[in-house]
C-alpha cells in the first residue's frame, strides 16, 4: 500500500474501531435496559411510561421487577452532567434501533440550513407535553395492564385494550421511530422528550466532544454524523464517531473549559 | 405425579397451607428438580389466563405445576373483565380464572367455557399506617370528622365501586367520601399513599395487604362480611373449549385446587376455594356450575 494511502486511511479506521465500539456498548446496555424499554412503549399502562413504575401492576417488567426505576433517574442527570448527551449515543435502546434503521434512509439531512435549525427544537414541544401530561393531567393509567403474559399476546391484548389516547401516543412514537426508515434518526434527532431534556442539560455537561480553533467549516464531520450535526453543537450525542475525521484534526474531547 | 384430591377440608387449616406453600417455595427454587410426571399429555404447554389480581399466586403455583410434571405454563394475567371480553369475542386460551361469577357463567352459556370450579374468595379489610395513628377501630370510624381516608373511586371494576357499596352499606359513604384527602384511579397506588402516611385509613382487598410492596407495612382491622358487596368475591377456574387436550386442562385445575395449589392463594391473601371459609362462601354465594 503507498504510504499516503496508508496515512489517509488510518483515520477512518479509527473511526471505524469506535463505532464498533459505540455499537457494542449499545447492544450491552440493550440487553440491560431492553426489556423495559420494550415495555415502556408497548406495555406501560402510562401516557408517559417510565415515570410511575413503583405503582405499575405490569409485575414482570424490569423497570419494577428489578428496581431499575431508581437507579435510572438517578444515574441519568449525572451522566448528563459528566459525559452531556452520551446517553442517546452509546446507551439508549431505542436510540441503536433508530440509528441501525437510519442506514437504510435515503434522507440522511446531514446539512446546515434554517430548518434544521428550527427543527430539531421540537422535541423540547415533546418535553413540554410529556411534563404537563406527567405534572399537571396526572399519570392515569390509559390501557387494561396485562399483568403477566405471553410476549406476544400480551402485546395484542395491551393494543386491544387501550383507550384511543393511549393509542395515539403510541402510533405517535412508533410512526416518529418509523419515519427514521425516511428522514436519518427521525425520533432522536426532532421528537424524543428524554432527548429534549438531556440536551436541555448538555451545556453544563463537563466532558464533550468539540472543535478547537482550527476548524475551517468544512463540514467533514457533519457528513459522518447520525445525528446530523457538529461537535458540541445542538445534537451531538458525544458519540465520538467524528473524533477521526477532520483533515484539520479540529475535533477533540475533554472539558473545554479547562482549555480555555 | 400426586393425582390424589385433597377436598377433604378437615385437612385443611392455616397452618398446613403455609407449610405447603413455605415447601413449595423451596421447591421451585431449585430449577434442577426433575419433573415427576408419570402421566403422558399431548401438548406440553398449557396457556392460561387469569384475573390479574391472582397473579401473585398463580405464578408460583405454574412454576410448582412445572416442576411437578414438566408441562409449561403459558400465563397472562389481566383485569378479568377484560379477558373475558377477549374471550366473548376471538381470543382463545385454555384455561380461565376469572372474577365474578356471571363472567364464567357466561362464557359457559357462550359455549367457550366446558366447566368451571370455584377457585377462591376475596375479602376487604380497613387498612391503617403502621401503628394505626387515627386509632381506626370499626368502619364507622371512617366518618369521624377529621380522619383523613384514601379512596380510589375511579379505580377499574371493581375497585372502586365495589368499595362505594361497601361503604354505603355500613352508612358511612357520604360522610368518607367527604373526609377522603385522596380519591385515586388505581388500588395498589392507595396502598403506597396509605403506606407513606398520607391518609389514616382506607378499604382495600386483603389481598393488596399480602403483596411484598406493602407485606407487613400497614395495620389491618377486618370489616364485618355482611357488607361485602356478593358480585366481586368468587373467583373461578375453568376448562376453555379451545383446550387442546382436556385432560391436561382438567390435570392442572386439580393441581391448583389441590391443597398444595391452594396454599399458593392463602399466601396471596386469598380464602381457598377447598376451606371450610371457602366452601362456607361458595354454599353462600351459589358458586356452582349450573351446566
Amino acid at each position: 500500500m503507498p504510504a499516503e494511502a496508508a496515512v489517509s486511511s488510518k483515520p477512518k479506521s479509527r473511526s471505524r474501531a469506535l463505532n464498533w465500539r459505540r455499537r457494542l456498548t449499545q447492544i450491552a446496555f440493550t440487553a440491560i435496559l431492553g426489556q423495559w424499554s420494550f415495555y415502556g412503549i408497548f406495555r406501560c399502562p402510562f401516557i408517559i411510561p417510565y415515570m410511575s413504575c413503583q405503582n405499575c401492576p405490569v409485575i414482570t417488567c424490569h423497570g419494577r421487577l428489578l428496581g431499575m426505576f431508581w437507579g435510572f433517574w438517578l444515574l441519568l442527570p449525572l451522566s448528563v452532567l459528566v459525559f452531556g448527551r452520551a446517553f442517546c449515543g452509546w446507551a439508549c435502546p431505542g436510540g441503536l434501533v433508530t440509528q441501525l434503521w437510519s442506514g437504510l434512509a435515503p434522507l440522511k439531512l446531514r446539512i446546515r440550513n434554517l430548518f434544521m435549525r428550527i427543527v430539531p427544537h421540537f422535541k423540547y414541544l415533546g418535553l413540554a407535553m410529556v411534563l404537563c401530561i406527567w405534572l399537571l393531567w396526572g399519570q392515569y393509567r390509559e390501557i387494561v395492564p396485562i399483568r403477566v403474559g405471553e410476549f406476544f399476546s400480551s402485546v395484542a391484548l395491551t393494543f386491544e385494550h387501550a383507550n384511543p389516547i393511549w393509542l395515539v401516543r403510541t402510533f405517535f412514537v412508533l410512526g416518529s421511530a418509523a419515519l427514521s426508515l425516511l428522514l436519518a434518526n427521525a425520533w432522536c434527532r426532532f421528537a424524543c422528550p428524554t432527548g429534549g431534556l438531556l440536551e436541555a442539560l448538555r451545556p453544563f455537561s463537563v466532558l464533550k466532544v468539540y472543535k478547537n480553533n482550527k476548524c475551517d467549516d468544512c463540514d467533514t464531520c457533519l457528513k459522518i454524523c447520525e445525528m446530523g450535526t457538529r461537535p458540541s453543537e445542538l445534537n451531538c450525542t458525544n458519540c465520538c464517531d467524528c473524533l477521526s475525521v477532520c483533515p484539520q484534526e479540529a475535533i477533540t474531547i475533554g472539558n473545554p473549559r479547562r482549555k480555555a | 405425579m400426586n393425582k390424589k384430591k385433597n377436598c377433604d377440608p378437615s385437612l385443611l387449616n392455616r397452618r398446613a397451607f403455609l407449610a405447603t406453600a413455605a415447601g413449595a417455595a423451596t421447591g421451585t427454587a431449585i430449577p434442577g428438580a426433575l419433573p415427576a410426571s408419570s402421566k403422558q399429555f399431548s401438548q406440553s404447554t398449557l396457556q392460561v389466563w387469569s384475573c390479574g389480581g391472582l397473579a401473585e399466586a398463580f405464578i408460583p403455583a405454574n412454576q410448582k405445576y412445572k416442576a411437578k410434571t414438566g408441562i409449561e405454563i403459558a400465563y397472562t394475567g389481566a383485569f378479568a373483565s377484560a379477558l373475558g371480553k377477549s374471550l366473548l369475542g376471538g381470543a382463545k386460551t385454555e384455561v380461565f380464572a376469572g372474577r365474578v361469577l356471571g363472567l364464567a357463567q357466561k362464557l359457559r352459556d357462550a359455549g367457550k367455557m366446558i366447566h368451571f370450579k370455584p377457585l377462591c374468595f376475596t375479602k376487604y379489610v380497613l387498612v391503617t399506617p403502621k401503628g394505626n395513628p387515627a386509632a381506626i377501630a370499626d368502619i364507622k370510624d371512617i366518618a369521624n370528622p377529621g380522619v383523613r381516608v384514601i379512596l380510589a373511586p375511579d379505580a377499574s371494576p371493581p375497585g372502586g365501586d365495589a368499595v362505594a357499596a361497601l361503604m354505603r352499606k355500613a352508612g358511612v359513604y357520604d360522610q368518607a367520601m367527604k373526609n377522603a384527602t385522596v380519591k385515586g384511579s388505581c388500588v395498589q397506588r392507595t396502598m403506597e399513599d396509605l403506606v407513606k402516611g398520607k391518609g389514616d385509613v382506607s378499604i382495600v382487598e386483603y389481598r393488596l395487604t399480602r403483596m411484598p410492596l406493602f407485606k407487613d407495612k400497614t395495620e389491618i382491622i377486618p370489616i364485618p362480611e355482611d357488607l361485602f358487596p356478593p358480585a366481586p368475591l368468587p373467583f373461578t377456574i375453568g376448562v376453555m373449549k379451545s383446550a387442546g387436550d382436556k385432560q391436561l386442562a382438567d390435570d392442572y385445575i386439580d393441581f391448583i385446587l389441590s391443597q398444595e395449589g391452594q396454599g399458593f392463594f392463602e399466601s396471596a391473601g386469598f380464602i381457598p376455594a377447598i376451606s371450610d371459609e371457602g366452601l362456607r362462601l361458595s354454599q353462600k354465594l351459589e358458586v356452582q356450575d349450573a351446566g
